[in-house]
């Protein structure tokens, strides 16, 4: 497309010498800053279906650690093509580069080359299914409650301002929630993020299914069109669970997509959050009989034991048990969430989206405004020392790591996506 | 960023003063004087009108929403002051600045469709092979530092039909002026709020007298009514004294001075819109397309 002449500007403004343009390949798209002459990688540390991360450290003046997320064009035939960028790469390069806040991952550049992209991030040495895992091993031992609420503080501040910037995460779930050695939380992962603010289509037809399952927000699994920051305050709530119980509190089974590609009743997942919650009633939600998968969930009712359905609420029965369990207690080494940690989960986890608490909200909750200050170090106080972000060696080529051609929305889990990748490899 | 116009990578990287960007194009100039004096294009604005129309072909058949189609004449106009227009395919360019604008909008296209479409449109200028587009997305995105997100004014637009208020022929021809607006290198010279508020003054002031279908462009509407210099007077009125002209502009000018917009800004804005209108006139189609065709081919930069 670019004429001979074509004069290549650096990022400081300068030009570039035109030979060295024209020898690379006269007329092509060519990058003005080569990765491998500012990072030096060190190790690779996932993949998923958009491509693989990698650990780097700076080279050239450059200084510090970088997470360098490569994303891959697929692949036609023999050879890489350009075949234009998918919408989740874009989405999440402009968002990234639009964002700053000290509770979302922070962009260091964006370098396309060879048909590639490499979105440079800081490096985060933890992450939160990192952190829970750890705390099951060897044998469980509960999270201390400050560090629970300096996490939960700091993941709300980060979701507030993604919200008032009209953007939804819809992808919030422990792995994607990334903690500094620092004990800094940043929000990661925007890939599936979007803007809310008057889409010129519904928020539906662009991606039937959005949010791991066991984090998907109930107005999601019965089929809502018209979904709100709401969604992502469920996942929050789930997050907060899984923090005091360090398992997930709703660990569904995925119903996959059937061949004409329709997205089948999450019948499963709902279950499991009736068993916690009880069923929604429309007394208390008056959308939920417009929801499309209604009469889906009236099916649920007839076919189960009427055993579920009696117990009614019973979040506080799970809460107090997770608690016991947990050995959290005013006098205990881990502290207590206590009530106002119980009062927020509910009203985190409420079926109603129009009632369900906001990010703004939720930060002046008694939860965070009683009890004293709330550290910006998560690890403040913690003697505890977190093992660090697993780096393999095996892959460290950037520019030739295959891609692995699975899809993103297969397995609930990328914690297991990541072990059998690895086993694969 | 979205919500907030101010710290947008928009107004910190995209907002150029008139000098500065004069200053930018004099500079694109000087790196290939000879090619400049070869290749004789028509004036910026009628080239814009062109780029337009060949993008409203283009989203035609795939009913896009005006929204992508203005967020693709922005990217056309940050690319083109990183880029000089005779280095490239300007087909190219602007078929991509489409494909990306709809990824961004949300109202996708299938790279294949698209290219298949603008080839129907040029058969000489766009090859098959949808490489070509994939790499000049690379090129743009690049030349845009990944700045992707555009704030356009129709938002102010809507957000202050109400308040004002604004009937709903009033509403239609601020909409079709800033669609104009896309014409001119205002997008890259003031906010959007500025902008939409450049269109509503234009709208209630220079209403023309048979209100009614405007079309996609303003330009018919409005230019009889600029050629007979009705409404002139009015605009200097929003500066020099309030209290003049009927009731209902009085009101608007109330609200003009109580809200703190940068009245100056704005009168400037209507100055270049209707510098536009009458540039309009003297557009001629067939001759941007002789133009550029003839650029492209004898620098064979379609290859």
């Amino acid at each position: 497309m670019f004429g001979k002449g074509f004069p290549f500007l650096n990022p400081v403004g300068g030009f570039y010498p035109r030979e060295t343009v024209d020898s690379r390949r006269p007329g092509g798209y060519t990058s003005k800053v080569r990765v491998r002459d500012r990072y030096h990688i060190v190790g690779f540390i996932s993949s998923g279906t958009y491509g693989r991360v990698y650990k780097a450290i700076g080279k050239n003046g450059q200084k510090g650690e970088f997470a360098i997320k490569k994303f891959k064009p697929d692949k036609e035939g023999e050879s890489i093509q350009y075949t234009g960028l998918s919408q989740s790469a874009i989405r999440e390069m402009a968002l990234c580069t639009e964002l700053s806040h000290a509770n979302v991952v922070q962009l260091e550049e964006i370098i396309l080359e060879d048909k590639c992209i490499f979105m440079v991030f800081e490096y985060t040495e933890h992450d939160l299914l990192q952190i829970i895992h750890h705390h099951t091993q060897p044998q469980r031992h509960a999270i201390p409650a400050t560090m629970v609420r300096s996490i939960l503080f700091q993941l709300l501040n980060g979701l507030l301002y993604l919200h008032t910037n009209w953007v939804l995460h819809r992808d919030l779930k422990p792995a994607n929630i990334l903690v500094t050695s620092s004990g800094a939380i940043r929000i990661g992962d925007l890939g599936l993020a979007r803007l809310f603010y008057k889409p010129l289509n519904s928020l539906f037809s662009g991606d039937k299914v959005v949010v791991t399952i066991w984090y998907r927000a109930p107005e999601l699994l019965l089929g809502s069109r018209h979904y709100t920051p709401a969604v992502d305050m469920w996942a929050v709530g789930c997050i907060f669970a899984e923090l005091l119980s360090l398992r997930p509190i709703f660990k569904g089974e995925e119903a996959k997509m059937d061949s004409k590609k329709t997205v089948p009743f999450q019948r499963n997942q709902m279950m499991k959050i009736v068993e916690i919650l009880g069923l929604p009633r429309k007394e208390t939600w008056p959308g939920l009989v417009s929801m499309p998968e209604y009469t889906q969930l009236q099916s649920l009712v007839l076919h189960r034991q009427p055993a579920h359905f009696h117990r009614g609420h019973n979040l506080e029965g799970w809460y107090q048990s997770c608690l016991k369990n947990g050995g959290y207690s005013a006098t205990s080494s881990a502290g207590t969430p206590g009530a106002d940690g119980f009062d927020l989960l509910s009203r985190m986890l409420e079926y109603d989206p129009t009632k369900r608490i906001t990010a703004q909200e939720a930060l002046v909750h008694p939860y965070f405004a009683n009890g004293g200050p709330i550290s910006g170090d998560c690890f403040e106080g913690i003697e505890h020392k977190y093992p660090h972000r697993r780096v393999t060696q095996d892959d460290n080529d950037i520019r030739t790591g295959s891609l692995p051609g699975t899809k993103r929305s297969g397995l609930p889990d990328d914690s297991l996506m990541r072990a059998t990748k690895r086993l694969k490899e | 960023m979205a919500a907030n116009y101010w710290a947008s990578t928009q107004r910190r990287h995209w907002l150029f003063s008139r000098e500065k960007l004069a200053d930018v194009r004099e500079r694109l100039r000087e790196q290939d004087k000879v090619t400049h004096s070869q290749f004789p294009l028509p004036d910026q604005r009628l080239l814009n009108i062109y780029f337009n129309q060949q993008l409203i072909k283009l989203g035609k058949r795939m009913s896009t929403r005006q929204q992508a189609i203005a967020t693709a004449q922005v990217y056309l106009k940050r690319f083109y002051t990183k880029n000089e227009i005779r280095q490239t395919n300007p087909y190219l360019v602007l078929t991509t600045a489409f494909y990306l604008a709809c990824k961004m909008e949300e109202c996708p296209q299938h790279i294949r469709f698209v290219v298949g479409e603008a080839r129907g449109l040029y058969p000489e200028f766009i090859t098959p092979d949808v490489a070509k587009l994939g790499e000049c997305e690379f090129a743009l995105i690049s030349e845009m530092s990944s700045q992707l997100i555009v704030h356009h004014p129709y938002r102010t637009l809507s957000e202050l039909q109400s308040e004002l208020p604004l009937s709903s022929d009033e509403v239609a021809l601020a909409w079709s002026v800033i669609n104009d607006h896309y014409l001119t290198d205002l997008p890259l010279l003031h906010p959007p709020h500025i902008i939409a508020i450049m269109a509503i003054i234009v709208a209630v002031v220079f209403k023309p007298s048979n209100p009614g279908t405007f079309g996609n462009s303003a330009q018919s509407a409005l230019a009889g009514v600029i050629r007979d210099g009705a409404g002139m007077g009015m605009l200097a009125a929003l500066s020099d004294k309030p209290g003049s002209g009927s009731p209902r502009i009085q009101k608007l000018v109330q609200w003009l001075a109580e809200s703190e917009v940068d009245i100056k800004a704005v009168i400037e804005c209507t100055q270049e819109l209707l510098s536009l209108y009458e540039v309009w006139e003297q557009y001629s189609e067939k001759h941007c397309k002789e133009l550029i065709g003839r650029m492209v081919k004898s620098k064979k930069l379609d290859k």
